[in-house]
């Protein structure tokens, strides 16, 4: 898939990550996964389009530069 | 290598019940249901509320364990806090689902089907195989399980169904991100659920009171993310509940998401069944899913046992798992989605507006009927939401 944003991709704060598997649906190129337990985001495969970031019940999402 | 006929991938009400039904309609073949958590039933991601009519199709809830509260009345709350309390509006109950995803799950096992907790799909190929071999990890080991048919149960993030190639993506504007407490110590009226609706409070979406005990309820919301100010369904929350009980004992806590979406245009394909919320089979309108799931796990259940009788596990066969859903309730639900769409346009003040003038039906008579109508005449805005209801 095409990058939507050049030099930014999300990152997940497993702090506050409650692992309620929200983000992965809605994630376009299917870049979330969630297996025993932790939730991971693939920097290879996000495209920064940040679907993912607003509708985390708990602000666990960011954005952050990606070089 | 374990062989199985049925495997189902989640332990909810929608796997439990396809298990269970799956053994039910053909004894002889071997059924095994994976739940990734270390207990069926927990966390509890959910509000708690289901209708009647619905669950007795499943259960019998009268003196169960399983149930938290006997529910006899709604009210609906305006943004301004004007109740409408409706009249005639059914039974419903509140479930303490820990206990109840775990009843199901012991009728599935009580059934014959095998109960596997702490075990986590993690993968599934086919390769031309007549089989899926599912890799399972369990308490550290991982094992590959080879199914005839699959049956994803896997909630809203519907891993089984992106595995096999569906399409099970949902647009932003039709998840709710939702956000709960449990509250003790708070004054409400125990035999009622409350369903506030604002555009200030829960943008997209409403904020609900389900009463679990005397002085005990669910209280959460739900919010779509595209239509908010910036906060997120938690903050949402805080404030509300700072305004409404900011005496509430907050002894539990959860979050996640509900799709308000249509049924995913395909929910069957070789060897594969989805079912429950994974397959989007939620009343976008109520954000209700528990009785959906038990249909739709039943009618996977039965379809996955007969296919693998007949020896035909082909997309050709399964593909009428898809159309009897469709026929039951997926039509229901594209009705309730476009309802969804015209209610989005409404503002705080019409919400208002609306709550007085439906009020001055007498307290016996206001059904939700008499509400629709008696709505349409005072505010024509609302004919076309009415227009695209009986289309």
């Amino acid at each position: 898939m095409r990058r939507v944003t050049p030099d930014t991709i999300a990152i997940v704060d497993l702090g506050v990550c409650d692992r309620c598997g929200l983000c992965l649906p809605l994630c376009p190129p299917e870049a979330i996964h969630l297996e025993l337990n932790i939730l991971t985001v693939d920097d290879a495969a996000c495209t920064g389009c940040e679907k993912c970031i607003a509708p985390c019940p708990v602000g666990a999402l960011a954005m952050v530069a990606y070089a | 290598m374990p062989d199985v006929d049925v495997l189902v991938v989640g332990a909810g009400p929608a796997g439990a019940v396809a298990a269970w039904h799956a053994k039910l309609a053909a004894p002889e073949l071997d059924v095994v249901l994976l739940e990734r958590d270390r207990a069926v039933g927990a966390p509890v991601r959910c509000a708690e509320g289901v209708g009647d009519a619905g669950l007795r199709e499943f259960a019998n809830p009268d003196g169960a364990d399983w149930v938290s509260r006997r529910i006899t009345d709604v009210i609906f709350e305006a943004p301004d806090d004007t109740q409408i309390v409706l009249a005639e509006c059914g039974i419903g109950w509140i479930l303490d689902r820990s206990r109840f995803d775990a009843h199901l799950a012991a009728q599935a096992a009580a059934a014959g089907a095998e109960v596997l907790v702490g075990a986590e799909a993690t993968g599934m190929s086919r390769n031309g195989a007549e089989r899926w071999h599912v890799r399972v990890k369990e308490r550290g080991r991982e094992e590959v399980y080879r199914a005839r048919v699959v049956i994803g149960a896997d909630g809203v993030e519907t891993m089984v169904g992106r595995w096999a190639g569906l399409d099970t993506r949902v647009p932003s504007r039709d998840m709710e991100s939702c956000a709960q407490y449990v509250l003790q110590g708070i004054d409400f009226n125990p035999d009622a659920i409350y369903l506030q609706f604002s555009n200030a409070i829960a943008p997209g979406g409403y904020a609900w009171i389900f009463p679990k005990a005397v002085g005990i309820a669910n209280v959460g919301l739900g919010i779509v993310a595209l239509k908010t100010d910036g906060r997120n369904a938690r903050q949402y929350l805080d404030d509300w509940i700072a305004r409404r009980f900011p005496n509430g004992a907050r002894t539990g806590y959860t979050v996640g998401g509900v799709i308000v979406h249509t049924t995913i245009k395909k929910t069957y394909t070789d060897g594969v069944l989805v079912a429950g919320d994974a397959a989007h089979m939620i009343n976008p309108l109520s954000g209700g899913g528990i009785n959906n799931a038990m249909k739709a796990g039943r009618l996977a259940g039965c379809t996955a046992a007969a296919a693998v009788r007949e020896n035909d596990t082909s997309e050709r066969r399964l593909a009428r798992y898809h159309q009897t859903w469709m026929e039951v309730l997926g039509e229901d639900h594209l009705k309730y989605y476009r309802i969804k769409q015209a209610l989005e346009h409404m503002d705080d003040a019409f919400l208002n507006s609306l709550a007085r003038t439906v009020n001055k039906i007498a307290a016996d008579k206001r059904t939700i009927g008499r509400v629709f109508t008696h709505a349409l005449m005072r505010h024509p805005q609302l004919i076309p939401v009415a227009a695209r209801f009986f289309v």
